[in-house]
């Protein structure tokens, strides 16, 4: 059956499939396919059966309809096709092929020749020996144009070969560097791919050929990536001009000859990064061999765009293959998650309960010892020890307690309820209720708020989760370090309709390595304290607001988190219940 | 001497009505309880309480809150609504809402707050 595979978006590993010939596709319940995605109209776009496909209409969205990156009015679709609605994006498949059971009876395997076929074996090869056609020790001397085009035949059969199967991309892409060494006599190069988040280009791998005498750093002109990127174009560059080359005034002769290719790494949809090499000849080589200027041709930038060509489609497949499986799993996870959320909501009322009781009666028990003080060393021990045992209980249900609440928000069984909140007061009891936690780890929390904040629309219950996620770290990044300190603030850019949340500590700080992962699900550095589910649902929960996190960090000098959420004020109504509610 | 002030409590489930009532008397305040809507609404028209609690995840259905919500506003009755998710266009009038799972400690002092306020 043809169905729409949710990779990314809130909606992220959910499988519509389509068994009606039209289905419709927006925010709305209403839609047969509905996204929770405020980017996506209410009633956004149509999909329409014909024949054996179906075609998308988009219907006047406001953010628009597209298909591989295309915005469109209509399409039709083919399998394997990328479907963009708002940030959501969606992948098409389509009516099976017919199956094995038709082909049966299409062909049919005999045990004897029909007796009017005279077919026979006339040769046999190996797989080696098919290998072997790019072979160049065959006898092409006699043509170097048939040499060099089996010679890149060869290279492109190999960056084929290379780029299959592998699933890791880091490996993936040091195979392609070595072998770019292996044909080009390149004396630097490296990969930059485009992070997905940011869009910036950021160097992945790099490599150095033995012995070749250049500075350790490689400089790329901002202006050629741009053009690269830009343009989507390889380009190759040189500092020398023909005219002036062999003019021994030049600076050439002082400098060499500097080369370099940059190529884009272009995939089915997109482009993931770019490819750059470079070489030099120094001015004694230049003297002596006079035409060892030239090291990099036309030829070379063509084979170098038809190696990033291969190597982008590759590393596309590895990372919706990846996005795909993680899809799949958090989907699994969640859908068990939320078919128990009742349950587990009301158990971690009871505890709740039972602790407030328990709390309640241990407080009231200190208060009567200390008015008419009890004699007996027996009873004094016996509260000293039901103390300590609660106080172990008490921090463990507060972990299992935040644990099962993350998970319940990862798992978006929670829509997010904007109301008119301060968001003083809500960080104000987020800081209070990590105080004890703060005291504990010998940790200092300051909490400045800025008194300018208006009433603001956002789900304070989400964004409670998101700020106590970010603190918690704080606290746990400078336990047992000398004078922790962890300062909360907030702030309010009328300007730019901004209100941000600040959480610095002065803590172990994060390196740059690991600054990568740290939004990344399951992905912990806090060993057995760590669920790897903290900044995860924090980040979901800005990203559902429209808002973003953003981190600085510096090992041994701590971390500063700011969550920035889009500052909406509430309509008069709203507000007027507001103003009844805060009395 | 202010008269005793009291709090109606309306949830089904007894755990959470027993930590109530024992926090809420503790310091003098008088508790009525039911376990169900039309009971709670009963009780509310005999007794007069000074605040409602109300869980929204009553047995059978939870459309009885409209029914609370205009009994409040006709005595002036905070409300303080206990629920797992806030619907669409609800409006407490000089109440609360508080979703669940919440925290005891300041779902008591808000109706302390709430019980405080002079009429």
């Amino acid at each position: 059956m043809p169905s729409l595979f949710v990779i990314r978006g809130r909606d992220q590993g959910t499988r519509f499939e389509m068994d009606q010939d039209t289905v419709e596709i927006g925010r709305d319940a209403s839609n047969s396919v509905q996204l929770h995605d405020t980017e996506v109209s209410r009633s956004h776009a149509r999909l329409r059966r014909t024949d054996n496909s179906y075609t998308v209409v988009d219907l006047d969205s406001s953010n628009g309809t597209f298909v591989n990156g295309t915005p469109v009015k209509e399409q039709l679709l083919s399998s394997g096709d990328q479907l963009q609605l708002g940030r959501t994006l969606l992948l098409y498949t389509g009516f099976a092929e017919p199956s094995a059971d038709d082909l049966d009876e299409m062909i049919d395997i005999v045990s004897r020749r029909p007796a009017n076929d005279n077919s026979r074996i006339v040769r046999s090869m190996s797989q080696e020996e098919g290998s072997a056609l790019f072979d160049l020790s065959v006898d092409d001397t006699r043509s170097p144009w048939l040499a060099r085009a089996r010679s890149n035949l060869q290279i492109m059969y190999r960056t084929a070969l290379a780029v299959s199967h592998t699933l890791d991309i880091d490996q993936l892409l040091s195979r392609i560097m070595d072998m770019i060494f292996e044909w080009v006599e390149a004396d630097r190069g490296c990969i930059m791919l485009k992070q997905p988040e940011s869009g910036e280009l950021a160097p992945k791998v790099r490599r150095h050929r033995r012995g070749a005498k250049t500075e350790q750093r490689i400089t790329i002109s901002q202006t050629i990536l741009d053009y690269v990127v830009e343009k989507n174009e390889g380009v190759l560059t040189s500092n020398a001009r023909d005219d002036d080359r062999w003019n021994p005034a030049q600076s050439i002769l002082q400098m060499g000859v500097r080369e370099a290719i940059c190529v884009p790494m272009q995939g089915r949809y997109d482009m993931v990064g770019v490819v750059y090499i470079d070489t030099s000849t120094s001015p004694q080589k230049l003297l002596q061999q006079p035409g060892s200027a030239n090291k990099f041709t036309e030829e070379h930038l063509k084979l170098m765009i038809a190696i990033g060509h291969q190597a982008a489609l590759a590393i596309e497949d590895t990372s919706y293959y990846k996005a795909m499986v993680q899809a799949e799993r958090l989907a699994a996870v969640g859908q068990t998650i939320a078919t128990l959320s009742h349950h587990i909501k009301n158990i971690l009322q009871g505890v709740r309960g039972g602790s407030y009781l328990i709390e309640m009666g241990l407080g009231d028990h200190r208060q009567a010892a200390e008015r008419e003080p009890v004699d007996s060393p027996k009873l004094i021990a016996a509260a000293e020890t039901i103390r300590k045992g609660w106080d172990i209980v008490e921090k463990n249900q507060q972990r299992i307690s935040t644990l099962v609440l993350d998970m319940l928000t990862f798992s978006k069984e929670r829509e997010p309820q904007p109301v008119a909140s301060q968001l003083n007061d809500m960080v104000a009891d987020v800081v209070e209720l990590m105080q004890s936690r703060a005291d504990e780890a010998g940790v200092k929390m300051d909490w400045k708020p800025d008194p300018q904040i208006p009433v603001l629309l956002f789900d304070p219950e989400g964004l409670h989760r998101a700020v106590l996620n970010v603190i918690t770290n704080a606290i746990d990044a400078c336990d047992g370090r000398e004078s922790g300190c962890v300062t909360v603030s907030t702030s309010y850019a009328a300007d730019a309709a901004l209100a941000r949340v600040m959480v610095r500590d002065n803590g172990a700080g994060i390196s740059r390595d690991d600054l990568e992962n740290i939004f990344s699900i399951f992905v912990s550095k806090k060993g057995g304290r760590g669920t790897g589910l903290g900044l995860p649902v924090s980040q979901k929960i800005l990203k559902e607001h429209g808002g973003r996190i953003h981190v600085a960090s510096e090992p041994e000098q701590g971390s500063c988190f700011t969550l920035e959420l889009p500052a909406v004020q509430p309509q008069p109504a709203e507000r007027h219940t507001m103003v009844q509610n805060s009395k | 001497m202010s008269p005793q002030r009291s709090v109606l409590i309306v949830d089904e489930s007894d755990e959470s009505r027993e930590v109530l009532r024992t926090a809420l008397t503790r310091l003098g305040t008088r508790i009525y309880e039911a376990r169900q809507a039309a009971e709670g609404l009963e009780l509310a028209r005999t007794c007069r309480p000074d605040v409602i609690v109300l869980d929204l995840e009553l047995h059978g259905g939870d459309s009885d809150w409209g029914e609370f919500e205009a009994a409040a506003r006709q005595r002036r009755t905070p409300l303080v609504i206990i629920g797992s998710a806030r619907r669409a266009g609800m409006r407490v009038p000089g109440g609360q809402f508080i979703e669940k799972p919440y925290h005891y400690a300041p779902l008591v002092r808000r109706i302390e707050d709430l019980l405080g306020e002079p009429l």
